[in-house]
């Protein structure tokens, strides 16, 4: 039909191009957020415990007391080309503790993101397979107490019950401090560390130690998968070629499992961009919770110490993680979704 | 409708007992854990800023840098007076301006170069030259110069006198590192290896997680107990119990709560062990404005001080009560605010000082705290404070906090009374008068200012014989209680918790508060 729709290379491109401007705004946000407080970064982190002209020179050092316009053009620069900063209290690279510790929390997030999708989608499946039936009824309530329940909540008592009553699992930590102290670290991730060591004991211990992480964090998500699925099948078993297809004798599991669920299971990709920011707020609080030395742990010790410059690096790293997995998800809903049409 | 196929039942409900037996299998797979003999995992909350010894002046740094470096002069355990390490001897001229070393012979680094007196004065060089705004150069105020006489004889030639300069050879800033490793303008990244003359080699580090050390074989001195050492570092004190009631570490040392080390107390197969610390906590007057630049207003204070309900109620026992800004255990602690004001709180002795200066009462005035630096119960602390002052009748108080950012920031610039906390450089009763007591040090910004106070401080550091300057350090003692500038009321213990295989700790709980890992040993 002439006109309708739009290309599929029209809207990719257009969904690239709208990057620029949203990097942009959030690192203006950043920039902007950071210098609003009073004082500076460098009196945040060290003022107490150096005398006043010694935080006075150290701000000068790092350029806090030139122009704004100066201070956000070298910022930029210095973000364009992969410089996030240095920590002020511990002088690390920025850009190496998010290729060290978020090696530690992506093992975790896509863990926890199995999780929600293992325990979600079957359950929102069941659930609006049967619904206003009991597995309906303990499906929702489930998902709603999922949902509801603050991770670190979900966390102090998965702790409790699995690893100081039931004695489990480990409570802390990607892994025992002695597989920590004695595995190499050649990607951070220590699930991939350990498989390309063929070390089968720390693979095991590593595993052990993300059970409760990953599925604190990844249950608190199963929730709102249960509820989108549970949801998407019940309108999608009302539409009109489902009908037809009983009409025409097809198996009513057929026409559940074959046609309402893939068509429902649409929404859910773009729902999983959308999520992916908040695994990663979860992930700040599951990490602290469980000691697990990710980006979001390290983002509330600098936080604790007043490191803004080490807190902006971060935040920018975050939010640049959450723009392009949202241009990913929009890539692959553009090939799935079947209202994008060839002109 | 046909009957369905039951296969995908069965492989589903298939899946799920797989996949319950496989959680099971990795969940059972071990009961609690057990770290073998031959390592000790250390859990703690402290956390670390640069290895490098010229850019640390924190105690969870100064933990790692005493495995790896040492000092010319140390600690035995239990003593608080400096003792040979890589120096076997130093000794002051008659003026005290000048000190003088004699090296230990032999010794060498963790990659086999000999420690030299050239290692020494560029170990002291570095620290001033680098001025990194996280070290401790401060420490390094008074020394003029570093010379050498040979490769095992040095010199520090101070602007002043200084009886006290050995007790500096003993703090961080006194770590000795090899000249031919690290920079003598920056400091070496805590990627990159250290090498020191320690017990330990550390072998691993992993900010924020942990660092790993092995026994150094080549150690001049008397091999560490347990070779392996891991020191595991936890953002909250709670997760941190946890690991220690299951095992996961075999002791933790800084910092549970008050309510914490209560309940561990009672936890089966740990123990909470406690010895003399030095830390200490204690109420800064702004002797310029008032209020409280009545000294009628502060000894008021001074004699209602609830320092029992604060050690018992809050700190459970954790803290004892103090009676003087050295704290008791230290050479020279005498108990100055008990002689001056006694033991225990007196409204009637309150009251009567207000009358006699003809102090209007209740007196009005605003207390302020930190809740985010000095731990949970400081909130607790101060509202007990604000409770023992309120019901004298004789006050009226009002409590503020603040941030610490801005808190450290302000101090007696603006704040009238206010909450403090100090834990020495070095354990000498000197670190803890100078710095709140002399006119020329601004750290509390209080206005106090005594040439009586500054003249027995002089007296003190120039004084030649401990006898002497133990003298000075009582006098201080005294004038400071009676002019109360500050009141001082707890003094930290210094506990460890450990699992019943770890032994040695009671040994090394003493008031130089260092944790000497290489004496401890499990069974």
């Amino acid at each position: 039909m002439p006109g309708a729709g739009i290309s599929l290379k029209s809207y990719l491109l257009a969904r690239v191009a709208l990057v620029v401007p949203t990097v942009l705004i959030l690192l203006t946000l950043v920039f902007v957020l950071m210098r609003v407080a009073p004082g500076n970064p460098v009196s945040a982190a060290l003022g107490g415990h150096v005398p006043p002209a010694v935080i006075k020179q150290i701000a000068r050092q790092l350029g806090y007391d030139r122009p704004l316009y100066v201070q956000y053009g070298v910022y930029l620069w210095h973000i364009v080309h992969g410089n996030f900063g240095i920590t002020i209290t511990d002088r690390r690279h920025v850009t190496r503790i998010i290729a060290v510790n978020g090696a530690a929390t992506l093992e975790l997030t896509v863990a926890a993101m199995l999780v929600a999708l293992v325990v979600g989608i079957p359950g929102g499946l069941l659930t609006g397979r049967f619904r206003d039936r009991p597995i309906d009824a303990v499906g929702r309530l489930f998902g709603i107490v999922l949902y509801a329940t603050p991770v670190f909540v979900l966390g102090l008592l998965a702790q409790i019950v699995f690893g100081s009553v039931l004695h489990w699992l480990p409570i802390s930590g990607q892994a025992s401090p002695l597989t920590e102290a004695t595995l190499q670290a050649h990607t951070n991730i220590l699930v991939i560390d350990a498989i390309i060591d063929r070390n089968w004991p720390a693979l095991r211990d590593v595993l052990r130690h993300l059970v409760l992480p990953a599925a604190t964090l990844g249950l608190v998500f199963a929730g709102v998968f249960l509820r989108l699925v549970r949801v998407n099948v019940i309108r999608t078993l009302k539409d009109d070629y489902i009908e037809a297809a009983r009409a025409r004798g097809v198996r009513e599991r057929a026409v559940v499992y074959r046609h309402a669920f893939r068509n429902a299971l649409v929404p859910v990709v773009t729902v999983i961009g959308l999520e992916i920011a908040l695994l990663l707020s979860g992930a700040v609080l599951t990490e602290t919770t469980f000691n697990w030395p990710g980006i979001g742990h390290e983002l509330y010790i600098y936080l604790e110490n007043r490191d803004y410059a080490a807190v902006q690096g971060i935040v920018i790293a975050f939010g640049l993680v959450v723009v392009f997995a949202s241009l990913l998800i929009d890539f692959v809903n553009a090939f799935i979704d079947p209202r994008v049409r060839y002109q | 409708m046909g009957q369905g196929k039951p296969g995908w039942r069965v492989a589903a409900a298939t899946l799920v007992l797989v996949a319950v037996a496989g959680f099971g299998g990795v969940a059972r797979a071990g009961t609690d854990p057990q770290t073998p003999a031959n390592t000790l995992i250390d859990g703690t909350t402290d956390t670390v800023t640069n290895i490098d010894p010229s850019g640390n002046y924190n105690y969870g740094t100064d933990t790692v840098d005493r495995e790896i470096f040492q000092h010319l002069l140390g600690y035995k355990p239990g003593s608080t007076v400096p003792s040979p390490v890589l120096a076997t001897g130093c000794k002051a001229d008659a003026t005290v301006t000048e000190w003088t070393c004699t090296l230990r012979q032999g010794v060498t680094f963790q990659n086999g170069d000999k420690f030299t007196s050239t290692d020494v004065a560029f170990s002291f060089e570095r620290l001033i030259k680098i001025h990194d705004p996280s070290g401790i150069w401060s420490l390094l105020s008074n020394l003029k110069s570093v010379t050498t006489k040979g490769p095992y004889s040095v010199t520090f030639h101070l602007k002043q006198p200084q009886s006290t300069w050995e007790y500096i050879l003993t703090t961080i800033a006194g770590y000795i590192v090899d000249h031919r490793v690290y920079p003598a303008d920056r400091l070496l990244p805590d990627s990159s290896t250290q090498i020191g003359t320690g017990p330990y080699r550390l072998v691993k580090y992993a900010p924020g997680q942990d660092a790993v050390f092995k026994a150094w074989k080549g150690f001049w001195g008397t091999q560490p107990k347990v070779p392996n050492l891991i020191i595991t570092y936890f953002s909250k004190s709670s997760t941190m119990k946890l690991a220690l009631q299951r095992g996961e570490i075999d002791m933790a040392f800084r910092d549970f709560t008050p309510t914490e080390y209560a309940s561990l107390a009672k936890t089966k197969d740990l123990r909470v062990l406690k010895g003399p610390g030095v830390a200490i906590r204690y109420l800064v007057f702004n002797v310029t404005r008032p209020p409280a630049n009545s000294l009628a207003v502060r000894q008021a204070i001074a004699y209602l001080m609830p320092r029992e309900t604060i050690a018992n109620r809050i700190y459970h026992g954790n803290v004892t009560p103090l009676y003087s800004m050295v704290p008791a255990g230290m050479p020279g602690h005498i108990d100055a605010f008990t002689t001056v004001y006694g033991k225990t709180p007196s409204v009637a002795k309150a009251k009567a000082v207000l009358e006699k200066a003809n102090v209007k009462t209740p007196v009005a005035i605003t207390l302020w705290w930190t809740p985010t630096h000095y731990g949970e119960a400081s909130a607790e602390e101060y509202t007990e404070i604000e409770r023992a002052l309120d019901a004298s009748g004789l006050f009226q108080v009002t409590l503020k906090s603040a941030e610490w950012a801005t808190y450290a920031k302000t101090l007696g610039a603006q704040y009238d009374a206010f909450q403090l906390g100090w834990f020495p450089d070095y354990p000498d009763a000197e670190d803890y008068l100078v710095p709140f007591y002399g006119t020329k040090s601004d750290f509390l910004s209080n206005g106090y200012s005594n040439p009586k106070m500054d003249a027995i401080l002089g007296h003190e550091k120039a004084a030649t014989s401990t006898g002497e300057r133990m003298k000075y350090v009582r006098e201080a003692e005294t004038l400071a209680a009676e002019d109360v500038p500050i009141i001082p009321y707890w003094q930290g213990a210094m506990i460890a918790v450990a699992r019943p295989d770890v032994h040695g700790i009671q040994g090394t709980l003493d008031p130089t508060f260092i944790m000497r890992f290489w004496l401890l040993s499990k069974s």
